[in-house]
């Protein structure tokens, strides 16, 4: 009896092991709170709702920025609502252009990339929540390298690449001592495999699409779809390469239940019940100039029909 | 007691073996995904033998596929889209730099016999691409996608490719262009030489929803109004020329994430109606057989996504005339149209390799 006691003591503590970074990371980077703060910008509303009950539908922010210590506090290159229904197996997608001018939560106008980098998670979320007229019951953040290395670590996506992406002016500053600098890159169309490193250029490249961020966030949307597929063949016993996989780039705001339930919800979502929104130009948008900076005004009228169809 | 303090010191490794077998075991439970690393084609065997020689690209590293085998061949580089001359002594194919690509011309063996293109420079803005290279049928010209001239009047500088040709034997300067590509939609891509001189190659623009699309254009000669030979709405690309220059094989994506593997009648100018050969995968970069009775091409295999190398037999030929589409054929209806007897199943060729689905395999 005894002998039994402590072979399940032993095999408990080889699980222990094992999970041990899950654990680690399950503190760290995971259930970040958010306190955010109340509005003091005029004209926007908060609207405040309890977060949502376990099986309940709930919105996510997910934030993408850069990690790379070129700013103390970085703009947000990519803002994406997503809502999920997990009853219904439906999920919404709404990217949010990074160079929409909107009145920030911690006060003043700005270009929406810079709410994260003025007030952290808690700005992006109020700003996005004032502004959108949606609740958000959890965040994301990924930088740029765990985007990396998370495809990486689920041995790179599979993508259509419609047309050649180009750019002379893509930014040089991952795993290089001068962050500023630039490079030229070429994704070639077809049907590909990609690694981290070409889906972040696919992904992050910006100036030779005609349809400008729009034409990016597509991209975006696309990439975090094949990201699901990957994820959705992934099991517990993953977990730990995967939390190491995102080590320091990576925060939220989900505990690790949910984190959890959502890798099992990713398996049973089906492609076609994936609703994805881009607020083009000119129905939703339109292009225009504030202060010597080139932003995107938004249509209010129109966004807020769209986010209230998709975000109720 | 002593007995008992034995059994107690004999236990522990007992446990510490148990503790670490469970560790070892969930290690073991991990999914495919993360588990699955690519192999070199030369650590595999082929599941199937295809006749003739094949040239792929696997992580910038060109392979040699003959007789069942992989060999590698070539210096290292960053090597891609090998292209055989006609008479299959030499093959041109792309090295790859930091913020360049150029052409080269090597023998069978992979040893460089020629740069063909230097478009590499200190200044960024400077530098160029250069891919897809194809030889013409007479074996005198090399035509290429090459990213010039750049568009300098829009906001920001605009980089685009363009179907260039130069002499085989000459030099970069000779090279001239032939296609004008849509601003700012990444251009005119997989050109191919045709015997009366004139190039098929794809273009990309996108329509006022913001829908990129890909069609197959039809061109007579340098920088004269090319042809579509189909629609928008199918979204063809990646042809690929029979031996005999009488069919197409294409892939369609039909504006979805999935596609289809097409072949069609080509007259020289114009398509016939398209039979669908593979529906609802991810096939890329078809190529022909030395015989023209069969199709190799690219599509993922597994969990892991990477793609192998499928070869497909083709059933009978046509018998439609491509005259009587006309241009733009490849419709829906056109489809339909087709009767023929269903393709038999693709074999898989290769198996737990990563070939480059960018680069279509050069086949004699």
């Amino acid at each position: 009896m005894l002998a039994l006691f402590c072979l399940m003591l032993s095999g408990t503590a080889g699980a222990a092991a094992y999970f041990f970074p899950v654990v680690v990371a399950g503190v760290g980077q995971t259930g970040q709170t958010v306190v955010v703060p109340p509005s003091r910008s005029p004209g926007s509303q908060a609207t405040p709702a309890p977060s949502a009950a376990p099986g309940s539908p709930f919105t996510v922010l997910l934030l993408g920025s850069d990690d790379d210590g070129k700013n103390k506090s970085p703009l947000t290159q990519s803002m994406i609502l997503i809502r999920v229904e997990p009853a219904t197996k439906h999920v919404t997608m709404l990217s949010i252009p990074r160079d929409l001018w909107v009145p920030l939560s911690t006060g003043g106008s700005a270009k929406i990339d810079a709410a994260y980098a003025y007030g952290g998670a808690a700005a992006a979320i109020a700003t996005v929540e004032r502004n959108f007229h949606v609740h958000i019951d959890e965040y994301a953040w990924v930088g740029l390298k765990g985007l990396i290395k998370l495809i990486d670590r689920l041995g790179g996506v599979d993508l259509l690449i419609t047309n050649p992406v180009l750019d002379d002016a893509y930014p040089d500053d991952i795993d290089t001592k001068f962050l500023y600098g630039y490079k030229r890159v070429a994704v070639l169309p077809g049907f590909q495999h990609l690694d981290g490193s070409h889906a972040l250029q696919y992904v992050r490249s910006r100036h030779n699409d005609v349809n400008g961020d729009f034409g990016r966030s597509a991209r975006q949307q696309q990439v975090l779809l094949a990201i699901k597929a990957k994820a959705s063949t992934l099991n517990a016993a993953d977990l730990p390469d995967i939390v190491d996989t995102l080590k320091g780039n990576f925060k939220t705001s989900m505990g690790l239940d949910r984190v959890r339930s959502l890798l099992g919800v990713a398996a049973a979502f089906d492609l076609a019940n994936i609703k994805q929104v881009v607020l083009y130009v000119p129905l939703y948008t339109s292009y225009g100039q504030i202060s010597g900076q080139s932003v995107i005004l938004p249509h209010w009228s129109q966004i807020l029909a769209v986010t209230k169809e998709n975000f109720p | 007691m002593i007995l008992r303090r034995v059994a107690v010191i004999l236990f522990v490794p007992v446990m510490l073996a148990f503790g670490s077998g469970v560790y070892l075991y969930l290690g073991t439970l991990k999914s495919k995904v993360v588990q699955e690393r690519p192999q070199l084609p030369t650590v595999t065997k082929p599941k199937f033998v295809l006749p003739g020689t094949m040239f792929v690209v696997q992580a910038g590293r060109l392979f040699k596929l003959e007789a069942g085998g992989f060999t590698e061949v070539g210096p290292a580089g960053d090597w891609s889209q090998p292209t055989l001359t006609p008479d299959h002594t030499r093959m041109v194919a792309v090295m790859r730099g930091g913020n360049s690509s150029d052409l080269y011309l090597l023998d069978l063996g992979g040893h460089i016999l020629k740069r063909l293109t230097k478009d590499d420079s200190r200044f960024l803005d400077s530098n160029h691409w250069a891919f897809y290279p194809r030889i013409s049928p007479d074996g005198a010209n090399v035509v290429y996608s090459f990213d010039s001239p750049k568009n300098l009047k829009g906001v920001q500088e605009g980089v685009d490719l363009s179907v260039w040709s130069m002499p085989l034997n000459g030099a970069q300067s000779q090279a001239r262009r032939w296609t004008d590509p849509y601003w700012y939609t990444g251009g005119d891509v997989t050109p191919i030489p045709l015997v009366s001189g004139g190039l098929l190659f794809v273009r990309h623009s996108i329509d006022p929803s913001t829908t990129v699309h890909s069609r197959i254009y039809y061109q007579s000669h340098a920088l004269a109004i090319a042809k579509p030979l189909t629609t928008e709405a199918d979204d063809c690309s990646q042809a690929a020329l029979s031996p005999d220059g009488t069919q197409l094989a294409m892939v369609c994506s039909h504006g979805k994430q999935t596609a289809t593997l097409e072949v069609a009648p080509f007259s020289g100018t114009t398509l016939g109606p398209a039979r669908v050969l593979l529906d609802g995968g991810l096939y890329a970069s078809p190529a022909w057989s030395p015989d023209g009775k069969a199709l190799a091409y690219f599509a993922p295999q597994g969990q892991a996504g990477h793609f192998q190398l499928w070869w497909l037999a083709l059933p009978v030929s046509p018998t439609t005339s491509p005259s009587a589409a006309g241009s733009a054929s490849t419709s829906a209806s056109a489809r339909a149209s087709s009767s023929l007897a269903p393709a038999p199943a693709p074999v898989q060729v290769t198996e737990g390799v990563d070939l480059s689905a960018t680069s279509p395999p050069a086949w004699y």
